[in-house]
């Protein structure tokens, strides 16, 4: 049974580009959030295996929204993915117990690789 | 963010990482040009919203941000919706390197808005242009990468754009 992923970003394009990326990978794009809010919304009712947070998002950001679901669901697998990729980002997002941190653009092999490392290790 | 790096060394920055990232994601190689975007153009732009006050915008001809469109959504067929929500997301990327980048030379932890999609051209009030670097597809269109910093204003220093 293919592992199921929530993703959450603003841009409906990073969805669509991940949906394909995870095509026949064993992972499976299940909900999709277009902000933190909605992903806070949904996250109890999905309970997916883990999240793809992007950072830069209009309302709540990526990190923030990544801290309010661990504050209550401290076994949430949360991958933040962001072209921000700089160390001060890596240690925030490290900070409030992100799994794995994506700079973007990515490929297929890159994003499989960093959804094995959130749910398997 | 002139304040900071000289223009010269941003020029070079922004210049790289431009064709880095559009060769990445999208695999069309950017080469500087010298011919302006024509009549169908695009803009998109971000404000830096943490860390300097500077903006960035591209505009281009609406044929390669189409082109980018396709390329990113390996999809033949594109909306205008498409085309709009994937240079916003193309120039995202692109600024989030840039902010790297600014962090890696200068230590600055640089935010910026998300970005904002118009047709046709667009420039961001109480700003004037600082620099304008032109670039060419190779397929009979270009692009401008446009450096913006705040209008200083009367009888206030300017602090770091």
């Amino acid at each position: 049974m293919a592992k199921r992923v929530m993703v959450v970003d603003d841009s409906r394009i990073q969805e669509v580009q991940i949906r394909k990326m995870l095509e026949g990978s064993g992972y499976e794009v299940v909900c999709y959030c277009r902000s933190g809010e909605d992903a806070l919304a949904q996250y109890d009712g999905v309970k997916p295996d883990v999240v793809t947070m992007d950072i830069i998002m209009p309302g709540m950001d990526g990190l923030e929204t990544a801290q309010a679901i661990l504050e209550e669901y401290s076994d949430a697998k949360i991958i933040m993915v962001s072209s921000l990729a700089y160390d001060d980002t890596f240690e925030e997002a490290k900070s409030i117990g992100a799994k794995a941190f994506l700079s973007k653009p990515f490929d297929a092999e890159q994003l499989v690789a960093a959804l094995d490392h959130a749910t398997l290790g | 963010m002139d304040k900071t790096i000289p223009e010269e060394k941003l020029r070079e920055e922004l210049d790289r990482i431009i064709r880095e990232v559009t060769e990445s994601s999208a695999g069309i190689a950017l080469t500087r040009g010298a011919a302006a975007p024509g009549k169908h153009i695009c803009t998109v732009h971000i404000g830096f919203r943490k860390g300097f006050h500077s903006s960035l915008s591209l505009r281009a001809d609406a044929a390669l941000f189409a082109r980018l469109a396709q390329s990113i959504l390996r999809e033949e067929h594109i909306t205008a919706q498409d085309l709009e929500d994937v240079a916003k997301e193309y120039f995202n990327v692109l600024c989030g390197h840039i902010a790297a980048a600014l962090y890696n030379s200068t230590h600055i932890s640089a935010r910026f808005s998300v970005p904002s999609f118009h047709w046709g051209n667009y420039s961001p009030k109480d700003h004037r242009e600082q620099f304008v670097i032109r670039y060419s597809s190779g397929q009979d269109e270009a692009a401008e990468l446009v450096h913006h910093v705040p209008v200083p204003q009367a009888g206030h220093e300017a602090g770091r754009t």
